[in-house]
């Protein structure tokens, strides 16, 4: 952990047009959560809501955004060597953004995802600190997986896309294997606990176990920080565009 | 007083050898690492700044490997040949910000220091974004000097600067020569590195073709004989009256296969070896409007920093 | 032979005299007739176009498109074996149905190739290459909207006409097909229009294709998700005519619903309320296609040239 990488990313990601995206996504959310409470919603729309949307669309999304846009236009444009031309371990840089980024994703995913639910359920109950909890480790995983995907093309961005969107959400509908390599179904393993009987009441399942979920979320966290800080030590820098 | 040391190194991409068994020594003061586009400058600076893995051999800055040594860059000061920085902050606070990443004790002293020695201070609190291209390459400059390193390494800096800024910029690494850093800068115009290196290391198509004081360099390119191609109306007339000269030490007509030797109409030309490059030059044209004969082509059969350089090569 | 001027190259000394001049080296200037900006523009839509599935690009720039449109065609191909083989009466989902259930890879698609399409022009300041040439401003709009329209209707268009074929092979009668057909390619004529003009607006905001590529991935994603919200809280409350009129928060259940005055039914329920509420949602998607390219040639009325 660096301040200065940190402070330096922070301002990358949260300048200009980027921050925009990054404010509009928490701010649907909420809006539809206000508006849904004020037309009398029910715990069945609250789980669609955080469920459907806040869970299953706005992090991973906003996981896309922070984590390929903590590192990537960087390497794009070839300033990532006034980082790396200094007696500064790659590992320390790679954690930083990453940690800058799932900070980023906390902030405008996890803590809307629990304001969300609380205004959606009246409380601050089972559904709304499953949920927050869920987006807080589902939104970290992401960020590890997009960082590392940022480092290792300059297409992160579509590829990210493709896992996030086509994988997860349409090929999870068809092919149920799919889902057991699914980080929105781990971390609501996870979450299994918190959610409890509310939950399971209302029929929100995860696709693995709770143990499996938390064992495959960090594997999968470590596992791409580990290779992003590695890929970061051989990078090449090309001087063409 | 610092020395970076390549031995034998060399570097392939795949099937593409971008520098071939290249041993060199860089030392303090000023060196100009000169060669044609694509002779694999970029490729050496980025293995002597340890941002690429060489292929073979070692790459030492006083005795310690480059490659995957984070600390070195505590004496190495690099100027990157792209343009970007971090986008919305000022000169001051990205100069600031690299004396913060080096962990200097008193950064902001660093930096005030470095954007003085690069005569950027007024300038400072302007954004990046608004500065002109030299005013780039300075703020660039001052990130590389904000730790004060003995090694200073520079890809192709004068690149579209004008003849101002690129003055400037000569002033400021000579100064940083004289007072011992070891500069080394790639460039692939020749009088650029004439006018600012004391040493130059020549590369061409990834070998290391020459080495050594600019001036000796020199001498040995211009002594060496020059070959022209001549065309002319009477090739064999031309040929008895240039051989006369004594500043041409062969000439060979070219007869394409099957024309009539006897062939007056430009099919054939002259292959002419010039000892003294300037007296032939001057001598041919006068030879030919002495003679009555037409001139159609007068071209200096090896002329390009290639062929320059190829021909070092060989010898 | 080659009969030349005497070259530049060596300086000779220039007989007492003769005037200063430059010589003929053999550069040959074009007389013949230029096309202007009709060819101009003609040919980079046609560019556009093609590069939306990398065609005249480099291989890597081929593989998500070409895969996008496998991936598209591919439950297309595999309907018609089925069908054929159990010898179906009808198609078991329609024409329309089709490209609204593969919403995802549509978007997926437009959210990939329109920044693929404009951001580089703008981050390497191309643009001001082609405005140097007879075109102007709103020709390269036209011409890159005209482009992105037609690869995406290409995109909706082939598993369609892939689904008529295997119609055909299981020896439905195209009597019955056709109708059905022409109302789905004409849906997807206007879906291909308001994708486009969507993509391009918030493609040509940026020049940073990673950016641009979130960017409309967010948009579109974000508005479906609200109007499945909308449409959800509606239905729950009995507001039956809210949830029609829900349609018109994103761009695929807008032109679904508006295709419903071609005699169709609404692939997404509910579709909009009665017919006057299907011309409300024709107008607001043409209405749509008229901002987009408005907003585009504001967009780079504003691009500067140096």
């Amino acid at each position: 952990m660096n301040a200065t990488v940190a402070r330096l990313t922070a301002r990358s990601l949260l300048a200009g047009r980027r921050a925009v995206l990054l404010t509009a996504l928490p701010v649907v959310l909420l809006v539809l959560a206000v508006v849904a409470r004020a037309l009398g919603a029910d715990d069945d729309l609250a789980v669609t809501l955080l469920g459907g949307f806040a869970l299953a669309t706005l992090v991973p999304l906003l996981g896309l955004i922070a984590g390929t846009g903590s590192i990537g236009p960087e390497i794009d444009d070839g300033s990532i060597v006034y980082l790396l031309s200094k007696p500064l371990s790659r590992d320390t840089i790679v954690v930083t953004k990453l940690l800058v980024a799932v900070a980023v994703v906390t902030v405008f995913g996890a803590l809307p995802t629990l304001v969300a639910g609380v205004v959606l359920t009246g409380e601050l109950g089972a559904l709304a600190l499953g949920y927050a909890l869920a987006a807080a480790v589902a939104g970290a995983a992401y960020c590890a997986l997009f960082v590392l995907l940022a480092v290792l093309t300059r297409n992160a961005v579509v590829i990210g896309l493709v896992y996030a969107l086509v994988w997860e959400t349409v090929v999870g509908q068809f092919v149920p294997g799919a889902q057991a390599l699914s980080v929105q179904q781990w971390s609501l393993a996870l979450a299994g606990p918190v959610l409890g009987d509310t939950g399971r009441e209302l029929g929100v399942t995860a696709a693995v176990g709770g143990s499996v979920g938390v064992a495959l979320l960090l594997a999968v966290a470590l596992a791409a920080t580990f290779v992003a800080g590695r890929r970061l030590r051989t990078i090449r820098l090309t001087s063409d565009l | 007083m610092s020395v970076l040391e390549l031995a034998q190194v060399s570097r392939w991409f795949g099937n593409v050898v971008a520098v071939n068994d290249v041993t060199m020594t860089i030392g303090p003061g000023v060196t100009g690492l000169l060669g044609p586009n694509g002779a694999g400058k970029s490729t050496l600076i980025n293995l002597m700044g340890g941002f690429l893995a060489p292929s073979a051999g070692t790459v030492t800055l006083d005795g310690e490997p480059v490659w995957r040594n984070e600390q070195v860059y505590r004496r190495i000061g690099l100027v990157p040949e792209r343009e970007a920085m971090y986008d919305g902050v000022s000169g001051w606070d990205f100069v600031l910000a690299n004396a913060r990443l080096h962990q200097l004790p008193d950064p902001e002293a660093a930096a005030r220091r470095a954007l003085d020695v690069v005569e950027m201070t007024a300038a400072a609190d302007r954004g990046v974004a608004t500065y002109s291209k030299g005013m780039k390459q300075r703020v660039k400059m001052a990130t590389a000097l904000v730790h004060d390193p003995p090694v200073l390494l520079l890809d192709e800096p004068f690149n579209g600067m004008d003849p101002r800024q690129r003055l400037q910029l000569v002033e400021l690494l000579r100064t940083m020569g004289e007072a011992g850093r070891t500069v080394l800068f790639s460039s692939h115009i020749l009088e650029e590195v004439e006018v600012l290196a004391s040493s130059i290391q020549v590369v061409v198509a990834g070998r290391h073709a020459a080495s050594g004081s600019f001036h000796a360099i020199r001498q040995l390119m211009t002594e060496r004989p020059h070959q022209y191609t001549v065309r002319s109306g009477d090739d064999r007339a031309l040929a008895a009256a240039v051989m006369a000269q004594g500043s041409v030490s062969s000439v060979e007509l070219a007869v394409p296969e099957g024309a009539a030797t006897g062939a007056r109409d430009g099919t054939t030309a002259l292959r002419v070896q010039a000892t003294d490059r300037s007296g032939f030059v001057r001598a041919l044209p006068r030879l030919a409007s002495d003679h009555g004969i037409r001139l159609y082509e007068v071209t200096p059969a090896d002329e390009s920093l290639e062929s320059v350089f190829a021909y070092l090569v060989e010898r | 032979m080659r009969v030349s001027a005497p070259s530049e190259r060596l300086a000779v000394p220039a007989p007492s005299g003769q005037r200063d001049a430059i010589h003929d080296i053999g550069y040959r200037h074009y007389d013949g007739p230029r096309l202007g900006r009709r060819a101009v523009q003609r040919a980079l839509l046609l560019d556009s176009a093609r590069g939306a599935y990398g065609l005249g690009r480099a291989g890597r720039t081929k593989i998500v498109p070409v895969l996008l449109l496998a991936a598209m065609c591919l439950p297309a191909v595999i309907v018609s074996i089925v069908a054929s083989v159990i010898g179906a009466a009808q198609l078991p989902l329609n024409y329309t149905a089709y490209s609204t259930t593969l919403a995802t890879l549509v978007v997926v698609f437009v959210a990939t190739q329109a920044p693929a399409s404009v951001s580089r022009d703008l981050r390497f300041r191309v643009v001001s290459l082609y405005f140097s040439r007879p075109m102007q401003r709103v020709d390269y709009v036209q011409a890159k909207f005209a482009g992105l329209a037609l690869a995406v209707l290409a995109f909706l268009a082939a598993p369609q006409l892939l689904l008529l074929a295997g119609a055909l092979l299981a020896e439905m009668p195209l009597r019955e097909q056709l109708p059905d057909l022409a109302r789905a390619l004409a849906g997807a004529v206007v879906l291909s229009l308001v994708l486009a003009g969507v993509g391009l607006v918030l493609a040509a905001a940026t020049p940073r294709r990673g950016l641009g590529v979130a960017a409309i991935i967010t948009v579109l994603v974000v508005l479906s998700g609200v109007q499945a919200a909308v449409l959800g809280i509606s239905l729950e409350r009995g507001a039956d005519t809210a949830a029609g009129w829900s349609g018109l928060l994103q761009p695929f259940t807008l032109v679904d619903g508006a295709a419903t005055l071609l005699g169709a039914e609404a692939t997404l329920p509910p579709g909009p309320p009665g017919t006057a509420g299907a011309l409300v949602f024709a107008a607001v998607a043409l209405a749509l296609v008229a901002a987009c390219y408005v907003l585009l040639v504001l967009r780079y009325r504003k691009v500067s040239v140096s």
